[in-house]
């Protein structure tokens, strides 16, 4: 079975800067392969000039084979701030799965950021940077992320046209 | 009396009612008063007073549900009145009502009336009566008790108070004891006592427990004693209290329901240490350092980390110096750990004891409810119970092989009159009880017997139930076998249908055999049996052995000779381990001797700082005998620990090791690998291989601040989900545990996993299996243990999908694939074809291919340049995606104010539209276009002396050389060419009247004709490009080989008319075209120098047939000296293509920078070379300075390194010994005869690869750059003063050529056609210089001008020209990277000979299939004569030959008009020889009588360098 997929990553929204860009990822299991376009990448960045909203308009373009449905695709985003000294820092970890129905889809992929200490924190508001995963699986295995003390960051906002194929044959009705 | 009742009680109603609408009025009631007796008028008067104090209480109380009350009222009236009205009615007409108005009066639906609501309801609105009177008639009941409530007069008698009603009493309030006493009546408290059992369990029932029989239970929830004391006692006093008891009389429960962990996210507070794959790092804001960084690879510099690898000790369980005796006790040992281990586990207790539980089980379930659950028992417990004997089994025999080994210990003890190892085997005898024991083991067989009985019995019930209903089929079928047999007999008339119908009876049932009944005696006498085999004897005593190490070694000087040999030779060997670390070996034990129990004590630990994430950890252990070399006993591989096992917590291994090595000794000990025996007569061999086991931990270190030091998860190749780790047993002993099933098992049993829960079923099943060691577990655990069961394509599946192939490819760019637009939607509709290529080319990149190079050397060397090409496209299209800025931003350029004014400025220049200019035109990014949108613009402006014709009676002709020969150049003057021209040559002059033919991919465009030797076109050819695969990418179009051909003819006009009288009436002519010369321009030069603008000197044949290059002095006279250096035939064109590309040069930049780290230069020069480039650069943009090139491994190197006399091959230098001039000629020629092969097509315009001049001369294919420096280094080993010269020339571009200073001269040459130009030559190719290069300087060019005839070439003025190295900074003395000497092979004559015939044959084919609609004829005569002149040719390299040569063949072929030429071409493929011929058009030849001739030549040079002559010619018969 084939799993198309075409969109683009619109924007961020909801950052409390929005000189931003993002670093994004499919993740799959391992009965999925892929069959052209790329896996992972980052967008440019966008310095809106009005509104708080960043345009990325950055195109998704993957086609994945897969023998089964376990490890359905996640997309999973990093959304890093440029500062006026061209310094990054991270703003948020997010990631969606995949919609899997055929068709365009707009998603929210709602963004958290790790909270560190307050000597951290303090740093963070002064001189900029910020906790970082070590560990950046941990962005989509889901088990151990509740432990983590977090703060909620913005929104990425995705389009992705979904194109299924032969998941019929095999008895998947979608 | 009746109807009087009913009047005067509806004349109250009215009243009452009219009382109820109008309270205060009383004349309504007056009018009425007349009407009634007195008497019922005070009793109206009464009930008027009672019902206006009535009213009055009640306005004052309902005076806020006033309105409510009054559309009741009104409703009520309503109703009241309609029967007023009826009643009156019926008493004005007559007394007693009639059946119909009785009817009425019971039946009447009381609906309102619109008259009465007018009547009545003036006041009222409409709609709330309308409401409201449905609620009417439910009052009306409550209304009319009202009313009888009201004639009780008792209940208004208005002078009664209100203490009358009202009574005080005291608190009401009962004893405590009283109360105690009436709760006690009332209540029932269960006691807190606990409940006896027998009152739990049905009478006459003992409790049972679920949990010794084996079932599985559960966990109870947990309730305090006291609790379920209360409750239990409370449960017993309801009705059919028991039957919330279970069997073990405990209420019954479910399993606790409570999670062991908590479902909410714990708490975590920062200061508490977090795990550490949730650490986060606290990162600055960095400014990014490489762009490369995606999701994956976190990329920072990562700690040490540390790994400490314990190893303590070392045991052989075999060694080849083992004696017989050590075979045994190694032996015993085992043995003996086997025993330990099992009755540790004592499995055979653990089910004797479960046995004894189900039996009670069995039996209680048999009394009680004989339902399924007995049969579950039953069998359960016949499952224990095979279980049981098999571990007894197992045990009894162990126990025997230990004192079987023992013994035979002991007797070779004895046998061999010494001891050799401490063991020593103890067997205690444990007395028992013989009674007691010989009933317990009666029982025992009895219970069994009866079990087998009872299980044969219902074996036998359940075989006999089978046995009945077959015997009833029998016998049916039997029965009805008969009645048929019967018919048949009456019938029996037709044989055939009879015998059809008996093989249909052919499968006849057999009769069922009724089964057997198990003896008795048989069953118990097999069960004694088996007791007899694997239990104790009653009575016999208990054994229990015990091993020692107890045993005195015999010493050495009461040992035979063969021992105390043996001994010594044990103490000659020692061993040490070495610790592999990804297979390099990083730390070695000390060496030890083997001590005589060959155990080794090492108690080493080795810290291995790592950076590279472990691939694996070997352990190679090495034994040493006596001063002798080491050798490899045996490798193992420690598994890599998990991250979680840190230094401390980690257990020490054993890790079992074995060699296949053979070894033989000379003395007591047995060897390894070799067969041996204990008995004396060599039976029962064995074979023994040396093993043994290393004790040792792995582990991570912890460093100082106690932070483990551990690479990330990530970094690991195969990295685990860090999800599954904190899930269960995987996190705590490690995934490498779950394969490892002791490690599983222990695990299980710490933490207490209740083995009869049904959710560990899997594991404890696993575990059993495992450590029972009966059946082979699986080799690897999965990961994702659900992924296969859930796939619904296999993998093949996928991989044979031709779609999902060919997407893959085509996203992998593979050169097959890299444009394939639109891959099939269905499968079926790829074909096979597509992949042919592909794998063939996959199939044969190894296979040496000679069939399309004729020459296997080339062969390979085509071979190699195509691998090393795939690398260099490999590492291209990696750097293809790194972008810089200026590939995605097109910024336009903000004018400069200087810019601006020079615009400005331009504006108002004067308009000079005799003097065009071109304008700069917009160039495309190749991106968007597609097929048909980019043209070759071509303009053909003019040529310069074309041969003309001769005709063909003139045969005295002054020679003409078609290149100037050396000598004649280094005149001081041209030598007075002027011919002698007969006379009759003016008028004799036959004009030659060329066209040109512009041919590129195949289309072809001609000018019109001209006429004369100079001819004047100024025509526009337009041709259209198409890029392979439909692909205009730079890169794709950079690698595009197509050459333009500038071909010139000549069009001949013959006429055809074979009779004089029709002359005057017609013409009829034949046009033929002669092919005079060519020019080829790569299309790679257009597309890098966006415009091809200049005169070229055009190649023309050494000889053409019935042609001579004529010096037309006699017309231009005047021009004589200017014309005169012009030697050969020139065109001057104009190529660009519209629209202008922009050629990929962004990407050169990036690999160059790639390129440019890797590199052996001193850092200095690098950076001093840098500098000067950049000076230069600011001075002269336009100039071309090199002083770094890559070399062909990709390496930066100094350009001056490859500068270096190397000697050319000595058959040159043989052939001219003392004319240096002609020496150098022909070194030139060998150069140029090397195929020329532009890197930038090979490489697809990646980058200058420059090849030293071995490689050059090896690959026998370079660029520009390979023959100049091999030229230049020629040149310089035969003494000539030699430079490189780095410049730009036409058609080439940018490029290399040489410089010799010759007698007062300088003189540059062309390498890649050896041909030589004075300085002052207009015509030399070389339009600019950069710089020049010798072997140990660069000089570039500062002088004002860069055209070589208007420059000094004297380096030594630094006013001119600016070195490298100076005073400021010294030639170092680099060192060369050409090679010390060229070795030339010698001449392969054979092989040029049998390459001559190959390519002739293959030409011949080729021009016969290129006229498919003519005969080809070939002219062996002519070919012969032609086969005579090519080696000539060769010899005065085309010279000087060419009039003896026509002579020769107008003698020969008298009356044929011959058309040819030789074709002169370097040899690297046959495909370029025949696009040669091809190009000359000599084929086109259409007349019906023509003849061909071929011959083919192929010298041979050293080197295998090879130099092609194709002659060709046509000859047609003259009339």
């Amino acid at each position: 079975a084939e799993l198309h997929l075409i969109g683009q990553i619109v924007g961020a929204s909801g950052f409390p800067s929005s000189s931003l860009f993002c670093k994004w990822g499919i993740h799959t299991g391992s009965a999925w392969k892929l069959l052209s376009g790329l896996r992972e990448g980052q967008t440019q960045v966008d310095h809106p000039q009005l509104g708080d909203v960043a345009y990325w308009s950055h195109p998704i373009d993957v086609h994945f084979a897969t023998k089964g449905l376990q490890g359905w695709p996640k997309l999973h985003v990093q959304v890093w701030h440029q500062d006026p000294f061209g310094r990054r820092e991270l703003y948020g970890y997010g990631f969606c799965h995949v919609p899997c129905s055929p068709g365009w889809h707009a998603l929210a992929c709602v963004t958290w950021q790790p909270l560190g200490s307050w000597q951290e924190r303090l740093s963070q508001l002064f001189v900029g940077g910020g906790p970082q995963l070590l560990n950046s699986d941990l962005i989509y295995t889901g088990a151990d992320r509740y432990r983590l003390q977090t703060v909620a960051a913005g929104t990425v906002h995705l389009e992705l046209g979904v194109l299924l194929r032969h998941f019929a044959r095999y008895g998947v009705e979608c | 009396m009746n109807s009087l009742l009913l009047q005067t009680r509806n004349s109250r109603i009215a009243m009452k009612m009219r009382g109820v609408c109008l309270p205060p009025v009383p004349s309504t009631s007056r009018t009425s008063f007349a009407e009634f007796s007195v008497r019922e008028r005070m009793r109206e008067k009464l009930k008027a007073a009672r019902v206006r104090i009535f009213f009055f209480m009640q306005s004052e109380d309902e005076s806020r549900q006033m309105q409510e009350d009054e559309s009741q009222m009104s409703s009520r009236v309503k109703f009241r009145d309609s029967v007023k009205k009826l009643k009156q009615k019926s008493h004005v007409q007559t007394d007693f009502p009639s059946a119909e108005e009785a009817y009425n009066f019971f039946t009447f639906n009381f609906d309102l009336e619109p008259e009465n609501m007018k009547d009545e309801t003036k006041s009222k609105k409409k709609s709330e009566s309308n409401q409201e009177e449905e609620e009417g008639k439910e009052q009306e009941s409550i209304d009319e008790e009202d009313c009888l409530v009201n004639d009780r007069e008792d209940l208004f008698i208005m002078d009664q108070m209100a203490c009358d009603f009202l009574v005080v009493k005291p608190a009401d309030y009962k004893s405590y004891s009283e109360r105690l006493q009436k709760e006690r009546e009332i209540l029932f408290t269960p006691s807190i006592l606990t409940v006896p059992m027998s009152q739990k369990v049905p009478e006459n029932m003992q409790p049972r427990y679920l949990e010794d029989e084996g079932l599985y239970t559960g966990e109870r929830p947990i309730v305090s004693l006291s609790n379920q004391n209360i409750l239990e006692n409370r449960m017993l006093r309801q009705e059919q209290g028991k039957r919330w008891f279970g069997d073990d009389g405990k209420l019954l429960a479910l399993p606790s329901p409570i999670k062991q962990s908590s479902t909410r996210p714990p708490i975590f507070s920062l200061e508490e240490g977090i795990e550490p794959e949730l650490e986060t790092l606290y990162r600055k804001a960095m400014k990014p350092m490489h762009a490369n960084q995606y999701i994956v690879g976190s990329g920072d510099p990562q700690g040490q980390f540390q790994l400490d690898i314990d190893i303590s000790g070392l045991i052989f369980t075999h060694h080849p110096c083992f004696s017989r005796e050590h075979v045994l006790a190694a032996k015993l040992a085992q043995l003996y750990d086997q025993y330990l281990a099992r009755r540790q586990q004592n499995l055979t207790k653990l089910l004797t004891d479960k046995l004894h539980a189900l039996r009670n089980a069995v039996q209680s379930s048999l009394d009680n409810s004989g339902t399924n659950f007995k049969f579950i028992h039953i069998y359960i417990y016949r499952q224990t119970r095979r279980l049981r004997d098999a571990e007894q089994e197992k045990d009894r025999t162990l126990l025997k092989t230990i004192i079987k080994v023992w013994k035979e210990m002991k007797s070779l003890r004895d046998f061999q009159k010494f001891t050799n190892t401490p063991m020593k085997l103890y067997l205690r005898k444990e007395e028992v009880d013989q009674r007691s024991d010989k009933k317990i083991y009666e029982a025992e067989i009895q219970a069994e017997i009866n079990e087998l009985l009872e299980e044969y019995m219902e074996e036998y019930e359940k075989k006999m139930e089978e046995y009945k209903t077959e015997l009833q089929e029998w016998k049916s079928w039997k029965k009805a076998q008969k009645t048929k047999k019967k018919k048949k007999i009456k019938q029996s008339q037709d044989q055939e249908e009879e015998e059809a119908e008996n093989s249909e009876y052919g499968e006849e049932p057999v009769k069922p055999i009724p089964p057997k009944l198990a003896d008795s005696l048989e069953v118990e006498q097999q069960v004694r049996e088996k007791a007899i085999n694997i239990r104790r004897k009653p009575g016999e005593p208990v054994l229990i052995p015990e091993l020692s190490l107890t045993e005195s070694v015999t010493p050495n000087d009461l040992c035979p000779r063969a021992e105390v040999l043996r001994r010594e030779d044990v103490k000659k060997r020692s061993v040490f381990l070495k610790i592999l670390f990804n297979t390099k070996e990083v730390s070695r034990t000390i060496t030890r001797q083997i001590s005589s129990d060959f155990r080794v004590h090492f108690g080493q630990i080795f810290n291995l700082k790592i950076f590279n994430w472990p691939e694996s950890l070997k352990l190679q252990i090495y034994e040493t005998v006596g001063f002798s070399s080491t050798n490899l006993l045996a490798e193992m591989f420690i598994p890599v620990p998990e991250t979680t096992v840190l230094t401390g917590r980690a257990r020490t291994e054993e890790i079992e090791f074995s060699s296949n090595q053979r070894v033989m000794l000379d003395h007591e000990g047995v060897g390894s690998g070799v067969p041996f025996s204990f008995e004396a007569d060599g039976s029962n061999k064995i074979t023994l291989m040396t093993s043994g086991k290393v004790s040792n931990s792995v582990s991570w270190a912890i460093g100082e601040n106690g932070v483990p030091l551990i690479p990330l998860v990530s970094q690991q190749k195969t990295g685990i989900p860090s999800a599954l780790k904190n899930i269960d047993a995987v996190a705590s002993i490690g995934t490498s545990g779950l394969t490892d099933m002791k490690k599983l098992a222990k695990w299980a049993a710490e933490t207490k996993l209740d083995p009869n829960d049904p959710k560990n079923a899997d594991l404890m099943q696993l575990i059993m299996v495992a450590t029972s060691g009966d059946a082979c577990v699986p080799g690897f655990f999965r990961l994702e243990q659900l992924q296969q069961e859930f796939n619904f394509a296999l993998d093949e599946e996928l991989n044979r999908s031709k779609r999902f192939q060919l997407l893959q490819l085509r996203h992998r760019e593979v050169a097959e694939f890299r444009n394939y637009k639109q891959v099939p939607l269905l499968e079926r509709e790829i074909t096979e074809k597509l992949f042919e290529n592909y794998e063939k080319r996959l199939h044969e990149r190894d296979v040496i291919d000679s069939k399309d190079h004729l020459d296997a050397h080339r062969a390979l060397v085509a071979k190699y340049l195509q691998k090393v090409r795939e690398s260099v496209i490999n590492r291209f299209l990696t750097a293809k995606h790194h972008f810089l800025l200026s590939d995605l931003v097109n910024e336009e350029e903000v004018p400069s104010l200087g810019n601006l004014g020079l615009s400005l400025f331009k504006l108002a220049e004067p308009k000079r539209p005799l003097k065009p200019r071109r304008k700069e035109r917009k160039k495309v990014t190749a991106q968007k276009l597609s097929d048909g949108d980019i043209n070759l613009l071509v303009n053909i402006i003019r040529a310069y002396d074309i041969p003309v014709r001769k005709p063909v009676l003139s045969k005295l002709q002054q020679p003409s050389r078609s290149s100037r020969s050396f000598n004649e150049m280094f005149a001081a003057s041209p030598s007075p060419q002027s011919p002698t021209h007969s006379i009759d040559w003016t008028f004799n002059q036959v004009l030659v009247h060329p066209f040109v033919e512009v041919s590129f991919q195949r289309t072809v465009c001609r000018t019109t004709t001209a006429e004369g030797p100079n001819p004047n076109w100024n025509e526009e050819l337009e041709l259209p490009f198409r890029a392979p695969n439909g692909d205009y990418s730079t890169t794709s179009l950079q690698s595009v080989k197509d050459e333009v051909f500038i071909n010139i003819f000549d069009e001949v006009l013959y006429d055809v008319l074979e009779d004089d009288c029709e002359r005057g009436s017609g013409i009829h002519t034949r046009i033929e075209r002669h092919w005079l010369g060519s020019v080829r321009i790569p299309f790679s030069t257009i597309y890098f120098q966006t415009r091809i603008d200049g005169t070229f000197k055009i190649d023309i044949p050494p000889v053409l047939l019935g042609y001579s290059k004529e010096k037309n002095l006699g017309n231009e006279r005047g021009y004589d000296s200017v014309r005169s250096p012009s030697e050969g035939s020139y065109i001057t064109v104009f190529i660009t293509i519209e629209p202008q590309l922009i050629p990929g040069d962004p990407v050169r930049e990036k690999l160059y920078y790639l390129l440019k780290f890797d590199t052996q230069e001193d850092e200095k020069l690098l950076q001093a070379a840098e500098k000067y480039q950049a000076e230069c650069a600011l001075k002269f943009p336009s100039r071309q300075c090199l002083t770094t090139v890559v070399d062909i491994n990709g390496k930066t190197v100094f350009i001056t390194r490859y500068i270096k006399p190397l000697n050319p091959p000595q058959e040159l230098l043989n052939g001219h010994p003392n004319n240096s001039q002609a020496a150098a000629e022909l070194v030139a020629r060998y150069v140029s005869l090397i195929p020329f092969l532009p890197d930038s097509v090979s490489f697809a315009g990646i980058c200058d690869l420059w090849s030293t001049s071995d490689q050059f001369l090896d690959l026998l294919a370079g660029d520009e750059e390979e023959h100049a420096v091999l030229l230049c280094n020629y040149f310089l080993s035969m003494g000539k003063k030699a430079w490189l010269i780095i410049g730009n020339s036409i058609p080439e571009g940018t490029t290399a050529y040489v410089l010799t200073w010759e007698q007062n001269q300088y003189v540059i040459w062309n390498p890649s056609n050896g041909r030589c130009y004075g300085q002052f030559d207009t015509f030399c190719p070389l339009q600019s210089v950069g710089c020049l290069i010798s072997f140990d300087n660069i000089w570039f060019n500062i002088q004002q001008y860069d055209s070589p005839v208007r420059i000094n070439f004297d380096i030594s003025k630094p006013k001119f020209w600016k070195s490298f190295f100076s005073q400021s900074l010294p030639y170092p003395g680099l060192s060369s990277v050409q090679p010390e000497e060229l070795i030339y092979q010698h001449i392969d004559k054979a092989a040029a000979l049998e390459l001559q015939g190959r390519i002739e044959k293959i030409l011949k084919e080729k021009i016969m299939e290129w006229r498919p609609r003519h005969l080809t004829r070939w002219n062996r005569y002519c070919t012969s004569t032609l086969r005579h002149f090519l080696p000539l040719l060769e010899q005065f390299q085309g010279k000087a030959v060419e009039e003896d040569h026509q002579a020769e063949l107008q003698k020969q072929l008298g009356d044929y008009r011959v058309s040819g030429f030789p074709i002169h071409m370097p040899f690297s493929e046959v495909k370029p020889l025949i696009e040669a011929v091809h190009s000359t058009g000599v084929h086109t030849i259409d007349v019906s009588n023509a003849e061909f001739a071929l011959a083919v030549y192929v010298h041979a040079y050293p080197k295998n360098v090879l130099s092609v002559w194709i002659y060709i010619a046509s000859l047609v018969r003259n009339r």
